[in-house]
């Protein structure tokens, strides 16, 4: 078992079963809480503030509001302020302040329909520039929210009239590393993954990966963009290397299938850009780590640099449900500390060890 | 156990899912086979149960599979998480107390945030970026995915009112550029770190955010670093410490310049880190392989111990101590220790991934040897150099006492301190030239130096250090700590600066120095040497602060009471290269040079500074670089001293020179020359022509009327198509010596390449005057004149046939001094030959010597008894150029006519058959008219005697005369028919 040891260990910290269906769980900054975000069975939305203490969860408090939440976010607000963006079933999106949540602080109709995944950059130090929420919707929209800016996106992603709109599934910032350069990344159900240049409003890259895709992330937000992870509905995830964008091949990409099952969610851990976390369709979890090839670029034939992929290692896997988890959250304040949701209405805190060692 | 093969043998067949056979389902065929796939396919089977339950075979196969493939998917199981059962009792309570621990600290922090919050909130929006233009969209086109299509669809939004009013044309435009870069270089690399500053405006922030901050831009760094992205590691880790100065990020970025090999700024991160936290092992380990990396290899061992100290089992530590040893022992006896290590550099990177963990040890006190005992040691060696060369100091006293300035002991001394100082940290020190073997003992800031000028006034203390047994091996001079010299508070203070200095807090060792400087002063003891090296340290405890300005001022005062010594002059040239006032550090690098030109570092910055220069103000830089001081011979000699190797055969040749030449300084300039030359020709030879010209000018600030070292040059300077150059030098040559061929050939293909065409036609026929019988002369006078023809219509044919010519001409240097070399070998012991062999080219001074050997009083043609047409050409050649008619007679009295078509072979040209005529007219014909006519008669069956005598124009008075006088003259040999039938074939 020492070698076993050796290798980072998933710890399930704690679980609590509540009495609702958890979509998004997370972490509040710079605190040892987190906002669980769900539906009641009577179909109002929850958000739940919990604290992990003496290894136990408390509950703080509790806000029902009347649409189901479906996600949300800190990704756009101040450290100071730590409001919360959520989107709901109804395609509304709200800022609230959890402090004070009789009334959301930002409130706008986003879309006609639920609002399936939300992010947020430019607030907690992460990102240069302005802070900006976007939003994916199943009506097929991206939009681009500044929390300064009533009523209206700043930027909006639709398809053109005439095709089809697809749903799309997740939403994903990054390439913040000056105040001037953003990029969004969209999947959709389909299985087409699009990333949008917000500086020049194009698209710049397209890419289908053949199933709907679940999740999108960036390593990180607030670098030069430097890798993607997609993943699907059927199991498979794909790691993109986004320095080199290749004129007619795009990015280099390393791809790895896991389970038969869908993968849900795949999340970097904030302390290092190459672990990340896959969690899927029956109730596991998946680390992994990214390591880089030799060189992250060559010439192809007609001497033009094209990207080289990297491969991937498990780390370490674990089962701790049987039904699947929807979403994950790494604390960014401790390393190896997240808590994660899953369909059987039960929220966990896991630690993962080792990973400075990995 | 028994169970599977049984019923395998019973069910005969194959398994329903992959159809392999049944008799596959068996330990002993698991056991050998080693093709995965397949294993992986029974593993499968076995699994799903369709052929039975065998849990032993299953984990069988599972194990063999691992052997095989331990990554292998297939091999992935549901683990259940890990529990604390899966610890041991310590993990676990670690794990649970740290997350305990990390809840309690946020909950305290979060309440501490409380009460600040309000003051903070208002200042929140002034920071933000502005909002993002109106309403734009992009259309995502979902059901095309067809990527030709897609770029035809992207479109950019025309911007916002709004926006136009935070407008920045700059930035506008450099994006555009960036834009059409992108577009030219199609692929699209991310990996820009231009757009990212290199601070961050924390205005408004509390503690914590900027802590999380710079956390959070140090672990970048350490992703960047990792991805291998060192450049972006670094910028990450300057904008983690512009958010807060922490240990951590100085020391990672110490670790990403070292992988860049930018080892003068690891230095000063590392130095920053033990600042901070003094005794930062990993400062430690990195600041030596900084040291090592620039051969400060002392240095390197004394970071190396201390680390050991702490950590006796340190690896990498281990091993690194282990190569810097070996080198140091390497650099001992060889002294020079060129090689880089290359391959503990990657050992170095192995080790360096935990980037993170600070280990932090308390500090341990110096480790390093008590400094006593290095000083006797340097002062052992001392003694061994001192008596080696100690019979030549003696020798040179004369001029010693005559240059009393500008002290060849003093410079010497300073020079060889430089060396051993600053054994830990100077910027000075890490960038020096690894050719020096000696540094091993070196550790302090010039502790230094019996100035030769006290030396030679105070005799006694000369002999009390030449009384000093021989060191182990060091062969020069090490730096003396003659403190004693001092009066002790000054002495005391110095070293105090010194130990400051080396502990890197230059600050307080510019406090110290100032002090000495002043006590030395008020104190009234005459001793600039001493006040200078004062001056010069304290000059490099403000290189290493940046002051540059104080820099300069420190080291021109050092300069003033010690001109010419290396030290300070290499730390005003760099503080001047480091307020980019380039053309003053040319001249001091120069300088430097001059003094002692093997100091790699000078070198290379003047090449650098060349380059900036050259690009500034284009290729008349130089004309804007003041005047480059000469360097008196007295202050350049120790270099000679240094180099055992190379001068233990030029001592022994220099004594005997002594005997030859009177003045000592005579002799001493004549060796160096000489050596200077030799290095030069032998740069030549390895075609390093830059090298080869700065030793030649070298030579020529010693002897300036040395025609060779002119046209040896002057083919460096065509070689590297400076033409001007080339031909300035050319000129010098000329006026030297009128009737260098070389000079004339070289200064035609210098005019070639400035297409001055018809300049170059008139030397290669004065050239072809001198001598008809240089090839590449006449081929090139062909293509000069074509060229002439062409001019205007092919220039790039003109371009080629210039190079075809420069590679002959190569091969003709080369052979030159291949001959050189031979020759030398030959007559080692003949000084004489020694300095023919430095004159170093064949032309025609180098034949009167080498003629002159044979035939002991060279200058008397008289003696000149040619035997064949060489010796004869030789003297002819030598007597023209010395216009010595009346040689020139003898010369003809001693070769038979008959002989003489033989004898001048080809070489008969214009002058030569004047100066014969002349020699035959004024010398020859009263004593000897019969002569005078057998000459006459077999002078004009000379080759080429036709085409001179044509070319003879106002000469033509004198043949005349000859011959009318030739005709009063009544011989029994010849008639006036005779007579008159020779003048026809003279034309006349």
């Amino acid at each position: 078992m020492s070698s076993a040891l050796e290798k980072p260990q998933i710890v399930s910290h704690i679980q609590k079963s509540l009495n609702y269906t958890l979509f998004d769980c997370k972490w509040i900054p710079c605190s040892a809480k987190f906002v669980c975000m769900g539906n009641f069975a009577r179909g109002t939305g929850v958000l739940q503030i919990y604290e992990v203490s003496h290894g136990e969860l408390v509950l703080l408090k509790e806000i029902e509001k009347s649409k189901p939440f479906k996600c949300g976010t800190f990704g756009a607000t101040s450290l100071q302020q730590r409001h919360l963006s959520t989107g709901d079933f109804d395609g509304n999106l709200h800022i609230w302040n959890l402090e004070a949540p009789d009334m959301p602080v930002y409130s706008v109709k986003a879309h006609k329909e639920i609002i399936n995944s939300i992010d947020g950059v430019g607030g907690l130090g992460i990102g240069e520039g302005a802070p900006e929420v976007v939003t994916g919707s199943r009506d097929g929209m991206v939009k681009v929210w500044d929390p300064r800016q009533k009523d209206t996106p700043v930027a909006n992603m639709q398809p053109a009239d005439g095709d089809s709109r697809r749903d799309c599934w997740t939403v994903a910032f990054g390439h913040a590393y000056s105040s001037q350069e953003r990029c969004v990344c969209a999947g959709y159900d389909n299985g087409d993954i699009k990333l949008f240049d917000l500086r020049t409003m194009s698209l710049r890259w397209e890419k289908n990966i053949r199933n709907g895709v679940c999740c999108v992330e960036f390593d990180r937000k607030d670098i030069n963009m430097n890798k993607l992870v997609a993943t699907s509905l059927e199991g498979k995830f794909h790691v993109f290397d986004m320095r080199t964008q290749h004129p007619t091949k795009g990015f280099a990409a390393v791809s790895e299938k896991v389970y038969k099952s869908t993968i849900w969610q795949g999340r970097h851990l904030p302390q290092n850009r190459d672990i990340f976390m896959t969690a899927g369709g029956a109730g596991s979890l998946h680390l992994w780590k990214y390591e880089y090839p030799a060189q992250r670029s060559k010439k192809d034939s007609e001497n033009t640099d094209m990207g080289v992929a990297g491969t991937v290692t498990l780390l370490q896997n674990v089962t701790v449900s049987t039904q699947p988890i929807g979403s994950l959250d790494w604390s960014p304040d401790k390393q190896g500390l997240c808590v994660c949701t899953a369909f059987d209405q039960t929220v966990r805190v896991l630690i993962a060890t080792k990973l400075n060692r990995v | 156990m028994s169970t599977a093969p049984a019923c395998s043998l019973m069910n005969q067949g194959t398994t329903k899912t992959y159809e392999l056979p049944v008799e596959h389902l068996d330990y002993s065929f698991v056991e050998k086979c080693t093709d995965v796939k397949y294993l992986e396919k029974i593993l499968i089977v076995l699994r799903s149960g369709e052929e039975g339950l065998y849990p032993d075979l299953i984990s069988f196969c599972e194990k063999k599979i691992e052997k095989l493939d331990p990554k292998n998917r297939i091999l992935r199981t549901n683990n259940p998480p890990a529990t604390a059962a899966s610890f041991t009792k310590e993990e676990w309570q670690e794990i649970t107390s740290d997350i305990k621990s990390w809840t309690d600290e946020m909950k305290q922090k979060e309440n501490e945030a409380k009460y600040r919050k309000p003051e903070v909130e208002c200042l929140d929006s002034e920071n933000h970026a502005p909002i993002r233009g109106a309403n734009a969209s992009v259309l995502s086109h979902q059901n095309g995915f067809d990527k030709k299509k897609s770029t035809d669809r992207k479109r950019v939004i025309p911007r916002d009112y709004r926006e136009w009013d935070k407008f920045d044309v700059e930035k506008e435009c450099a994006k555009i550029d960036e834009g059409k870069q992108k577009i030219s270089s199609n692929t699209i690399s991310n990996d820009g770190i231009s757009g990212i500053g290199k601070g961050i405006d924390t205005t408004g922030m509390t503690d914590q955010e900027k802590m999380v901050l710079a956390d959070r831009e140090k672990d970048k760094g350490n992703e960047a670093f990792r991805a291998g992205d060192h450049k972006e590691a670094v910028l990450y880790y300057t904008r983690s410490i512009s958010v807060i100065p922490n240990v951590t990020a100085f020391n990672n970025r110490a670790q990403a310049e070292i992988k860049l090999q930018n080892w003068k700024k690891a230095l000063n991160d590392v130095e920053k880190v033990l600042e901070l936290e003094p005794g930062n092992l990993k400062a430690h380990l990195r600041r030596a392989t900084v040291h090592k990396h620039s051969a400060n290899y002392q240095a390197a061992t004394d970071d190396l111990k201390r680390v050991l100290q702490a950590e006796p089992d340190n690896p990498i530590a281990k091993n690194l101590l282990q190569e810097v040893e070996q080198k140091l022992k390497d650099s001992q006896p060889i002294g020079k220790m060129k090689k880089k290590g290359k391959r503990m550099l990657i050992k170095e990177i192995e080790g360096s991934d935990d980037e993170k963990e600070g280990t932090f040890t308390n500090e341990n006190k110096d480790s390093s040897k008590p400094v006593g005992g290095r000083t006797s040691k340097a002062k052992a060696a001392m003694g061994n150099s001192q008596k080696k060369c100690s019979h030549k100091r003696e020798s040179q006293t004369n001029e010693k006492n005559r240059a009393k300035g500008k002290d060849t002991g003093g410079a010497a001394a300073q020079k060889n301190t430089k060396k051993d100082s600053d054994g830990n940290s100077t910027a000075l020190k890490e960038t020096e030239p690894s050719k020096y073997g000696h540094e091993t003992k070196g550790g302090n800031v010039e502790n230094v130096t019996i100035p030769m000028a006290s030396k030679s006034q105070d005799p006694p203390r000369i002999d009390s250090s030449q009384m000093f047994p021989p060191g182990s091996s060091s062969e020069t001079e090490k730096g003396k700590n003659n403190t004693w010299a001092l009066p002790p508070a000054v002495a005391k203070l110095k070293s105090e600066g010194n130990k400051l200095f080396k502990n890197g807090q230059f600050g307080d060792a510019v406090i110290k120095y100032t002090k000495a400087i002043t006590e030395l002063i008020e104190s009234g003891v005459d001793c600039p040497a001493e006040l200078s090296i004062l001056h010069s340290n304290q000059a490099a405890c403000y290189l290493k602060d940046g002051n540059c300005t104080e820099c300069i001022k420190d080291c021109t005062r050092a300069l003033e009471l010690q001109p010419f010594s290396v030290k300070p002059l290499l730390r005003r040239a760099m503080a001047y290269e480091a307020l980019e006032r380039y053309r003053q550090a040319y001249v001091d690098y120069k300088t430097v040079l001059q003094v002692d030109s093997r100091i790699q570092l000078a070198n290379d910055s003047v090449n650098r500074i060349t380059k900036t220069l050259i690009e500034e103000d284009g290729t008349k830089w130089r004309e804007k670089v003041s005047p480059i001081p000469v360097v008196p011979f007295s202050a350049q000699l120790h270099r000679w001293e240094k180099d055992p190797i190379s001068s233990a055969g030029n001592e022994t040749q220099t004594t005997k020179e002594n005997q030859y030449t009177s003045p000592d300084h005579g002799k001493n300039a004549e060796d160096n020359f000489i050596s200077l030359k030799q290095e030069g020709n032998s740069f030549v030879k390895k075609t390093q022509y830059k090298e080869a010209i700065a030793k030649y000018s070298e030579c020529l600030k010693l002897k300036s009327n040395e025609c060779t070292v002119y046209t040896n040059r002057a083919f460096c300077f065509l070689k590297l198509n400076q033409y001007k150059e080339a031909e300035e030098d050319c000129n010098s040559a000329l006026q030297l010596e009128p009737t260098n061929v070389k000079a004339f050939y070289r200064r035609a293909l210098a005019y070639k390449g400035l297409k001055c065409y018809t300049s170059s036609i008139e030397d290669l026929n004065k050239l072809l005057k001198l001598d008809s019988n240089v090839a590449e002369a006449q081929k090139e006078l062909l293509e000069v004149s074509e060229l002439l023809k062409q001019e205007g219509k092919e220039t790039s044919n003109h371009e080629k046939v210039r190079k075809d010519i420069l590679i002959q001409e190569d091969s003709d240097e080369e052979e030159e001094n291949a001959t050189v070399t031979a020759s030398g070998q030959e007559t080692p012991t003949d000084p004489k030959a020694l300095q023919v062999d430095s004159a170093g080219s064949e032309d025609p001074s180098t034949r009167r010597g080498a003629f002159g050997n044979s035939n002991p009083p060279p200058e008397k043609g008289s003696n000149l008894k040619p035997t064949n047409a060489y010796e004869f050409g030789q003297a002819l050649s030598l007597l023209r150029a010395k216009k010595d008619i009346r040689a020139c007679a003898e010369l003809l009295k001693n070769v038979e006519p008959k002989d003489l078509p033989s004898m001048m072979s080809n070489k008969l040209e214009g002058d030569v058959f004047t100066m014969i005529i002349q020699a035959l007219k004024g010398h020859l014909l009263e004593k000897d008219p019969n002569l005078v006519y057998q000459h006459l008669v077999h002078l004009c069956k000379t080759e080429r005697f036709k085409m001179v005598s044509v070319l003879v124009g106002k000469e033509r008075e004198q043949v005349q005369q000859l011959f009318s006088c030739l005709l009063q003259t009544k011989s029994d040999d010849f008639t006036s028919e005779d007579v008159q039938n020779l003048a026809k074939n003279y034309d006349i």
